[in-house]
């Protein structure tokens, strides 16, 4: 299993190196597919071995923790250099106190010897292995053909491919190590490097909005990494350790080290762009899409809800927790909303992965087993089918050149594939029996004790909803009664977008049997699962989920439907009812002074409730309120 | 067992016409009649007619006033979305052959020359009871077991 | 054998809707024209309707309409089906929920202005009942532990007594799922015109009948959800049902239409802090 795990973190390293160094086309996308590949079949091999802990044996005489010192400073410096390029007075005094605070971390309180497990893999981090290289390498394979039209639109002289793939083959390596990773120290060197990778993506293209959009998500994020640091002083002073599991182990329920945990979920809360800090997440939205997808829905911004979820079990029954679920609601419901007041596509995905965040914060923070099946759940359903359309947008990008939902009316006369590849995504976001809604309704049972946050969330879906059947109504508005003519996309696309459609549907119809296995949630010892699974239903005390006959009626259903469309291709077909003045072409009527007008509609942005400007203000006055009572009610 | 399905769905037919009501350049005098036989007085609800707005939900087809050019484009429209089974009542001496308005140099002179015509209202404005008696004389036209599809 | 009792429920549950639906709307075009000094059609008026719509002729403007029909009405009969199998409130919500929004997206895709206004409304009016159901489904659990069915059979005293509050938010609710003034905003029954027919204007024939058997079900469904205020008694149950839904009537006919932000904010707000004061007086007792 050492073989595994050394495969997983350092096989894409190699491979990014590769890329760099050698800037043939043909043979970088061979390197990218063989990578992700054997990434996949890696991973899939690390179930068997689940759950193990262990320290790597020392090489030239240094333990793991040593051997990351150097490159956890030259990472620091890096930063540093890059804020003054940037001229930015934020990034530099974060990234001086940063270096300040790491030397005085290694100087003054560990002096030398850790006493920590390096490794430690149990089925969470599983989980997050299994999403980070399949979901990633299958965004790899999507961002071939997509990089390659991207810079034939921009007309570049000079490829700047090899670094891109670069950043993103050796990001996923990266994820790998930090999910892996039990002592603290290894997980903020990666957490660091997540920092410096998603900064250099997010200005790949050069423009002066990437770059400024760059530097903000720089300064965001080790803002965070300093809450991180400032947190691992706090912990290691009182206890002495920075081994993860002995820290949840040990359970402190007050004073310094409580501060601590309150602290990793401030930096938790900054990498996964949760109000307050959510606007570096929008602002990297210029990126181009595979980045988007794969560092902001998929991998990076899960580190943080992956940090809570594991650190959970050690906030158990404290105000803090309860802190955490509030937060976590009122993202979920600022997220929601401000989503609907949004009209450009990546946009609304970008505010959907805060809500979903928000969503599994809240289940963390309420920490009954439920809520922590629930916020495992949506977890690995939201990876999947939030990459699924941020996959989808970048192929319409780039064919109608536009991101603007209003631009994507009536896309499925011109993109049929795509179109319904992206509504059927939209429908997994939003309804049963799948994975998501599934989460949705796990985190409701388990929320249903505690009225601020049920009431909170209860509105915050019906939110979601509203967003999501406005853009899947508004790419199938036009009257098209014609045959369905598959669009041509390159292989590596249409192979993407199926994978994760065919990922997330037959997951879906298995989670019973996810729970029953793989859902062996943190510090747990004699497994009781939080919902028995029978005969693919699910169901606890209080409520029950028919998982597998549900799908079997969706599927019945669904063919149902599509021989009924069928049948009804010998149906006469007519115009949409213009009061009698149409004319024989689409929506297009005789108006005043018989000129001919064409109907347009455009979607209701509601944005005097619900927009940008009008809530952005109130929603970051309340985070960060809810911030400051949960890091002093720990004081 | 498919004749008893013909049989049901006609009678059905028959007692749920629902009605289009499309003034033609009518002044006004057979519509405010028509609107009359909504109310309580009337009530044509009795028969199962709705006044639905709508070609595509419509079934009868109630034409006032002449046909002038043009609206003859609008009402061929409106007949053309009309799914079959349906009927045409023209109600009214101006819907019959444009009434006192025939001669004039706008008037098209009848619902008949646009589209074709099951049912003739006559009256200058025609009464609420012989609108109702020309709806009930389409309502069995519809329930035909074998309408006729094409005209 | 529970086996053979699963499938006579299925069965029940998918022979209920149209049945008992048509006889509710039947009776509710009676009532409504007594009201307003009228005679009415016959009782079976809805099912002559509905078996004339299903004998026209097939017209289509986008040829999705008949998927989003097929998928408006197989939600809202498996989600009744699924309350006489006795299941989950929450998942029988979220079932429910599916066959709106295919509704809604049917609605969108024929292009015209009328749908689309409607089909706004429409997400606008799902954004002011859902919460609320939820809320009673969350009550509903508080009270009697569990969100599933036959534990509410279980109780002593009706829920009535214990979930008031929550149960005139769910009249709120019902008022907008039952599309009643002054809530009919995206479509309205019955030649209450409302952009034409909103919602529904593009669907016609036997495509307009299946959303009206869907209808049914969703009536049915949500005077279910009433009933189970008042689960001890049979004849209890029947009157608070026969009572709500000709107090809907009522509002119906004395209320006129009106706006979605009127609606937003009276429903929403007032129907939010009813459930909100009842679910904290449940909690702390």
């Amino acid at each position: 299993m050492e073989e595994i795990v050394a495969v997983l973190i350092v096989l894409p390293l190699l491979s990014a190196t590769a890329c760099l160094l050698f800037k043939a086309e043909a043979l970088r996308s061979w390197i990218i597919v063989a990578t992700g590949l054997a990434l996949i079949l890696t991973s899939l091999l690390l179930t068997a071995h689940v759950p193990f802990t262990y320290s790597p044996p020392m090489v030239f005489r240094t333990t793991l923790h040593e051997f990351i010192q150097i490159p956890d400073f030259v990472l620091m410096l890096a930063i540093l250099v890059f804020g003054c390029r940037e001229r930015s007075k934020t990034v530099i005094c974060l990234a001086s106190l940063q270096i300040v605070l790491v030397t005085w971390l290694e100087l003054f309180q560990i002096q030398g010897v850790p006493a920590s497990q390096a490794i430690n893999c149990d089925h969470l981090t599983l989980i997050m292995v299994l999403i980070i290289s399949i979901v990633g390498s299958i965004i790899c394979f999507q961002a071939i053909p997509y990089m390659k039209n991207h810079e034939a639109h921009q007309q570049l002289v000079r490829s700047r491919q090899p670094r891109f793939f670069f950043i993103m083959l050796a990001f996923l390596g990266i994820m790998n190590g930090m999910v892996l990773a039990n002592d603290l120290t290894v997980f903020h060197f990666f957490f660091e490097c997540t920092t410096l990778c998603s900064f250099l993506l997010i200005r790949h293209d050069g423009t002066p909005d990437a770059v400024r959009n760059g530097v903000r998500a720089l300064w965001m994020n080790t803002f965070g990494c300093v809450a991180f640091v400032v947190a691992m002083i706090v912990i290691h002073h009182r206890m002495g350790t920075l081994d993860l599991q002995e820290i949840i182990r040990t359970r402190p329920s007050e004073g310094l080290p409580l501060l601590g945990l309150a602290l990793l979920s401030l930096a938790a809360f900054t990498k996964s762009a949760q109000f307050p800090f959510q606007s570096w997440l929008l602002g990297a939205m210029v990126a181009p899409t595979p980045v988007s997808a794969l560092l902001h829905s998929s991998t990076m911004v899960k580190v943080g809800v992956y940090l809570v979820v594991r650190l959970a079990p050690a906030m158990q029954g404290t105000f803090l927790s309860q802190c955490v679920a509030l937060f976590g609601a009122v993202s979920f419901l600022a997220g929601a909303a401000l989503a609907v007041g949004q009209s450009n596509g990546k946009k609304v995905l970008a505010y959907s992965t805060i809500s979903n965040l928000g969503l599994i914060f809240a289940c963390a923070g309420l920490n009954t087993p439920e809520a922590l099946t629930a916020a495992t759940i949506l977890i690995v359903f939201h990876a999947l089918v939030k990459a699924l359309l941020f996959l989808c947008v970048g192929a319409i990008e780039q064919t109608i050149e536009s991101r603007d939902i209003e631009d994507m009316r009536g896309l499925y006369s011109r993109m049929p594939t795509t179109a319904v590849i992206t509504v059927m995504g939209v429908i997994m976001m939003i309804m049963p029996p799948f994975g998501l809604v599934l989460g949705k309704w796990m985190a409701f049972e388990a929320a249903a004790r505690t009225v601020p946050v049920i009431v909170i969330v209860a509105v915050g879906s019906a939110l979601t909803v509203m967003y999501w059947a406005r853009w899947a109504g508004t790419l199938m508005s036009d009257p098209f009664a014609g045959s369905f003519r598959i669009e041509r996309q390159p292989a590596l696309t249409l192979g993407a977008l199926m994978a994760l459609i065919v990922a997330a549907g037959g997951l879906s119809v298995a989670v019973p049997w996810l729970v029953q296995w793989l859902l062996i949630l943190p510090g747990e010892s004699g497994h009781v699962p939080a919902f028995l699974s029978e005969g693919g239903v699910l169901e606890n005390a209080a409520g029950v989920f028919a998982v597998v006959p549900l799908s079997a009626v969706a599927i019945a259903g669904l063919l149902h439907g599509l021989w009924a469309l069928r049948r009804a291709r010998g149906a006469r077909v007519v115009p949409p009812y213009l009061s009698g003045i149409q004319t024989g072409a689409p929506q297009i009527f005789i108006g005043p002074m018989q000129r001919l007008v064409k109907a347009e509609a455009r979607n209701y942005y509601l944005t005097s409730l619900f927009g940008e400007k009008r809530l952005t203000g109130w929603v970051n006055l309340a985070a960060a309120l809810l911030l400051i009572l949960m890091l002093g009610s720990t004081l | 067992m498919a004749v008893m399905f013909k049989k049901i769905f006609a009678r059905a037919r028959s007692k749920s016409p629902w009605l289009l009501h499309f003034n033609c350049g009518s002044c006004n005098g057979c519509d405010i009649e028509v609107l009359a036989c909504l109310t309580p007085v009337y009530d044509v609800e009795r028969f199962g007619i709705i006044n639905v707005g709508n070609p595509m939900h419509a079934d009868v087809l109630l034409v006032t006033g002449t046909v002038n050019p043009r609206n003859k484009r609008v009402l061929r429209n409106l007949y053309e979305q009309m799914p079959h089974p349906k009927a045409v009542v023209a109600v009214g001496s101006c819907g019959l052959t444009g009434g006192i308005f025939r001669e004039a140099y706008n008037v098209v002179g009848g619902v008949n020359k646009v589209i074709p015509v099951d049912v003739y209202v006559p009256g200058c404005p025609a009464r609420p009871e012989a609108i109702i008696d020309g709806v009930i004389f389409a309502m069995k036209k519809l329930g035909e077991v074998k309408p006729c599809r094409e005209r | 054998m529970s086996q053979n009792t699963d499938a006579l429920l299925i069965l029940a549950g998918l022979a209920a809707g149209p049945l008992i639906g048509g006889f509710v709307t039947g009776l509710d075009r009676i009532v409504t024209a007594r009201c307003q000094s009228r005679i009415g059609p016959p009782l079976l008026q809805p099912f002559y309707d509905v078996a004339k719509l299903l004998s026209k002729e097939p017209l289509v403007v986008n040829i999705w309409q008949v998927f989003c029909a097929y998928a408006y009405l197989a939600a809202a009969s498996i989600s009744l089906v699924l309350f006489g199998l006795r299941s989950d409130l929450l998942l029988i919500l979220f079932i429910q929920a599916v066959g709106a929004v295919f509704l809604v997206v049917g609605a969108y895709s024929s292009g015209s202005p009328f749908s689309q206004v409607g089909a706004h409304r429409e997400l606008l009016q799902m954004l002011c009942y859902e919460p609320l159901l939820i809320l009673v489904t969350v009550g509903i659990y508080l009270q009697t532990g569990s969100f599933r069915v036959p534990r509410v059979f279980a109780g002593e005293k009706p829920l009535l007594f214990h979930l008031p509050l929550l149960f005139l938010a769910l009249l709120c609710a019902l008022t907008i799922k039952l599309r009643k003034s002054p809530f009919d905003l995206s479509t309205s029954h019955h030649a209450h015109q409302e952009l034409v027919k909103g919602l529904l204007t593009d669907y016609s024939g036997p495509f307009l009948a299946l959303v009206e058997i869907g209808h049914w079900y969703e009536v049915v469904l949500m005077l279910g959800l009433c009933s189970l205020f008042w689960a001890t008694s049979w004849e209890g149950m029947v009157a608070l049902v026969g009572i709500s839904y000709f107090l809907e009537i009522l509002i119906d006919n004395t209320c006129a239409r009106l706006n979605w932000r009127w609606m937003l904010t009276s429903v929403l707000a007032f129907g939010l802090t009813l459930s909100l004061f009842n679910l904290v007086w449940l909690t702390m007792h």
